[in-house]
């Protein structure tokens, strides 16, 4: 890559292609274009700076310095490009019965019955920046769960069309993994396929849970036995090379800005939020591979998609965006930039933004609509103390599931669930392992804010310590969500950022399909911790008076119990795929029904995500639309006219 | 000239890692390798005020030279050692006990805050169960496969940091049975995600949904 331009600069050369969003989908399809020389021009919102070494150092110091080890904090706010973060939501104590449980104080307007609980983030690379990095691929069943099951939305594609372009996202963005497994699952179906690295050691807590292989698991909601069996993660994170992959020989990328630095996971256990030697694959990797046909400019927000004129069939002509210096502060410059085909791949939930506010796209109701994202439930448990601590803090986030409650006939009586054995201890439930401390030394108080008089020091205290982090286990538990018209991302004009553009409004909720395999996942999670002799310390029921974000109660054959979720930052559905555009956003290669050179790509598209993380399956389709889009831009060449215009008119 | 045998910091320095040791269960040989005495020094003065932190600094020389240790102090100076040692654990000065708060007089906000960004690196709490700070000092390709080494009992802990009987509770009869450890000793859940470490709920009681369902 030649680095980063200034709008001026940008909007000197001509385009056959604007990419609105320099994350995951908008980096490959970029340089997926790019490679095949057509004139690629990517705006992107966030600023830059992580593709230096001192740039990304100091994210990395960011995130050192931060209370709250959140996704995003290893980042600065922004008030030009502003986007979410989980610290937004905070819980309303002594809530009345039918009352909203929470309340949204950030980027996003909130007033579903239940949050939206995830972030994403506005930098140059976008939310993979902070990503674990899991990259299961989906399985065929989750392309027909309508058809099959009786819920959801169906694809108008199948999961053997995705296989050679799942393949090629593998090799782009570097994955690790056992292809044997993930065949043995149903999801590789190439039976010599193997994975370009060699899969993630499994960690120690995943062979202590190997131990439970083949004993059945009873869940009652689906009314079925489950077989346990520990399964490897494909992970997009650096292993060891493996020779058997083709065409090899493959080599692991390195660091972004420091050579031959991070070619293998060292073992960091921070991939979430940053992982310091890059091991973990991001945008910017990608973006250091452009070639000079593609140029990026950052601290571009886009603001609007530009219709061509009336005889044009629809086509747009370009986008409006607003450059600005200093992130911190709202003011900027309009331009317009003019291109054969524009692309929106700037996260689902901009996406629709931007489809809404520019009223494209959206003769069949569906923008914005279906917004969905994987409800996780946390589980955590202390293992047995006569076996010894199981080494939680340590490696990737998590390495290996239990994948038997994704697939079947379950799915029809609750939604499914992958259960993702965690390496980190009860960090994301808990705050562990400092909260550990403040409550073994028990500094902080009691509920009357009154000092508490027990806690232990010394060796005691570094005794339990060792014991009570030392055998941590936690279950997270990501529950299948289907499209459901009601959630949705709508914009309102009486909800604006600091530099005008319409904040989103999301309208949330989980539907009882959803809730049922939330409970069930509960349930299931509570048996393994039985099994493995764990004293199971899970309680999502409110604590004076406070409900945890993401409480509901839900209630099967009688049986009530307290349940909440966390958001998985897995946001799709919002410009839904489909087979007509009676009633859905984009056709099956992401291009709008309405405007023949408008796509908009990303989880977005996905009519349903099954129990995947989705990045390899909207990558997968990324590279897909790449393909037709070269094809269109064959067919149908345009010269691209590209003017700086002052006179641009700046959305009201 | 400064003495070569000693360490090259001031005797308050020393002062101060001589005693962090019965509260940090870490020998004065860890505490200075965290690099951050010093800086942990001031940030102890500066959080209570000079003089308060002298108080409950001639409190604790008290309570360990009489063998009393933590439980033979006040209240607040209680508070004040759990803060002390958590900050050397974590990296963090935790939010108090409001009580506490008050009764110090304290001029900055009672919140949560990390001290450096290095002070998160060198926290002691990851040594406790042989692990490592999240995001730093990695162990390795591969580390995490192997179990990590089983913990030391507390017999031996007390011999090698020479802590003799001194007793390391408060308000607990006795030691803390592993195989039992009691809710509040123990974090709950977090009702959100900005809640700060020192702010999370103990554990409710056991929940019993495994055993009364299985
Ligand atoms: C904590 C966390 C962990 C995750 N872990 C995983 C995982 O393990 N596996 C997995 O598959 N997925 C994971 N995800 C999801 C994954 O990060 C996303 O699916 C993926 O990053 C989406 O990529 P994208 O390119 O579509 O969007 P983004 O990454 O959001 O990128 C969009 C880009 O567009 C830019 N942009 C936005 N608006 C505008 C505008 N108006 N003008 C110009 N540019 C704009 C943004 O700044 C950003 O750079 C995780 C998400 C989170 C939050
Ligand atoms: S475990 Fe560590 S080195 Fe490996 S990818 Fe995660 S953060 Fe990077």
């Amino acid at each position: 890559m030649t680095g980063t331009v200034g709008a001026d600069e940008a909007v000197r050369r001509r385009y056959d292609v604007v990419v609105v969003g320099g994350g995951w989908a908008g980096s490959l399809l970029a340089k997926d274009l790019g490679e095949r020389g057509w004139q690629v021009l990517v705006l992107e919102a966030g600023n830059g700076g992580a593709e230096t070494w001192p740039g990304y150092l100091d994210s990395l110091s960011t995130f050192y310095s931060a209370v709250a080890k959140v996704p995003n904090s290893g980042y600065r706010r922004s008030v030009a490009a502003p986007f979410p973060d989980v610290l937004d939501l905070a819980p309303v104590r002594d809530p009345e019965p039918g009352e909203r449980e929470y309340t949204a104080n950030g980027y996003f307007v909130q007033n579903g019955r239940l949050p939206y609980g995830t972030d994403y983030l506005r930098e140059l690379g976008g939310a993979a920046m902070h990503w674990l990095g899991a990259v299961p691929r989906m399985h065929p069943e989750d392309f027909a769960t309508n058809e099959r099951f009786g819920y959801g939305r169906d694809w108008p594609i199948t999961a053997a069309d995705l296989q050679p372009w799942y393949a090629r996202a593998e090799f782009e963005i570097g994955v690790a993994g056992d292809a044997q497994g993930q065949r043995e699952l149903g999801v590789v179906t190439d039976p010599d396929y193997v994975f370009p690295m060699h899969q993630i050691p499994a960690s120690w807590i995943d062979r202590y849970c190997t131990g439970l292989d083949g004993t059945p698991i009873l869940d009652e909601v689906a009314d079925e036995q489950y077989p346990l069996k520990v399964h490897s993660l494909p992970q997009a994170r650096n292993s060891t090379p493996n020779p058997d992959y083709r065409p090899g020989p493959y080599r692991p990328s390195s660091a972004v800005g420091l050579p031959n630095y991070g070619e293998r996971c060292v073992g960091n256990a921070s991939c979430v939020p940053i992982c310091p030697v890059q091991a973990k694959s991001h945008p910017l990797r990608q973006q250091a591979r452009f070639p000079r046909t593609v140029t990026t400019a950052t601290r571009c927000v886009v603001t609007r998609v530009r219709l061509a004129g009336p005889t044009m069939g629809g086509r747009v002509s370009g986008v409006e965006f607003r450059a600005y210096t200093d992130p911190a502060s709202p003011v900027g410059r309009s331009y317009v930039v003019e291109a054969g085909v524009v692309v929106l791949a700037a996260h689902a939930i901009e996406n629709a933004r931007l489809l809404l506010f520019s009223g494209l796209a959206n003769g069949s109701d569906q923008v914005g609509r279906n917004l969905m994202d994987h409800p996780t439930v946390l589980n955590w448990a202390l293992a047995d103390e006569r076996r010894g601590p199981v080494g939680p803090f340590r490696g990737p986030g998590h390495t290996s599931g239990w994948e038997v409650f994704r697939f079947g006939e379950g799915r029809r009586r609750r939604a499914p669930f992958r259960i993702e054995i965690g390496n980190w201890g009860w960090g994301w439930a808990t705050g562990a392992p400092m909260s550990n401390v403040a409550t073994a030394l028990g500094v902080g108080g009691d509920r009357q804010g009154e000092i508490r008089p027990d806690g232990v020091f010394g060796p005691e205290l570094r005794r339990l310590l060792g014991s009570t982090i030392g055998r941590q286990l936690q279950l997270q538990i990501a529950v299948e969500q289907s499209a459901n018209p009601g959630n949705r991302v709508t914009l309102d004009r009486r909800h604006r950022d600091a530099t005008g553009n319409l904040r989103p409004v999301l309208t949330y909720d989980l539907d009882p399909h959803t809730r049922s395999g939330v409970y069930a996942a509960r349930l299931v999670a509570a048996r393994i911790f039985q099994r493995l002799d764990a004293t199971d310390w899970t309680n999502h029921a409110p604590r004076d008076g406070v409900p945890p974000l993401g409480h509901f109660t839900h209630t099967v054959d009688g049986t009530t119990l307290d349940l909440a979720y966390s958001g998985a930052g897995h946001g799709a559905g919002t410009h839904v795929m489909g087979s007509s555009p009676r009633d859905s956003v984009v056709d099956a290669f992401q291009r709008t029904w309405e405007h023949p050179n408008l796509y908009a790509v990303g989880c977005g598209s996905m009519p349903s995500i099954g129990t995947s993380n989705p990045t390899l399956t909207m990558l997968a389709l990324a590279l897909r639309s790449a393909e037709q889009i070269h094809q269109d831009l064959v067919l149908d060449r345009r010269p691209a006219d590209v003017r700086p215009a002052d006179e641009a008119e700046v959305p009201a | 000239m400064s003495d070569p045998t000693s360490p090259a910091v001031t005797a308050d320095v020393q002062d101060f890692v001589e005693l962090c040791v019965p509260l940090t269960g870490f020998s004065e040989f860890d505490l200075y390798a965290t690099g951050m005495a010093e800086r942990y020094l001031e940030t102890v003065r500066q959080q209570v005020g000079p003089d308060r932190f002298a108080e409950f600094w001639a409190a604790w020389t008290a309570a360990v030279a009489d063998g009393g240790g933590p439980q033979s102090l006040s209240p607040v100076h209680l508070e004040v050692a759990r803060a002390v040692t958590y900050l050397w654990h974590t990296g963090a000065w935790p939010r108090l006990a409001p009580a506490a708060h008050a009764a110090l007089r304290r001029q900055p906000a009672n919140e949560e805050f990390v001290v450096a960004p290095e002070a998160y690196v060198e926290g002691l709490v990851w040594r406790t169960f042989h692990g490592h700070p999240g995001g730093a000092k990695p162990p390795g390709f591969g580390t995490w496969s192997v179990q990590p080494p089983p913990q030391s009992d507390i017999l031996s802990l007390r011999q090698d940091l020479g802590l003799g009987e001194l007793p390391f509770r408060a308000g607990l009869t006795a030691e803390v049975a592993l195989d039992a450890v009691p809710g509040h000793l123990l974090p709950g859940l977090r009702a959100a995600r900005y809640v700060p470490p020192s702010a999370v709920p103990t554990a409710a009681e056991r929940p019993d949904t495994s055993r009364e369902r299985a």
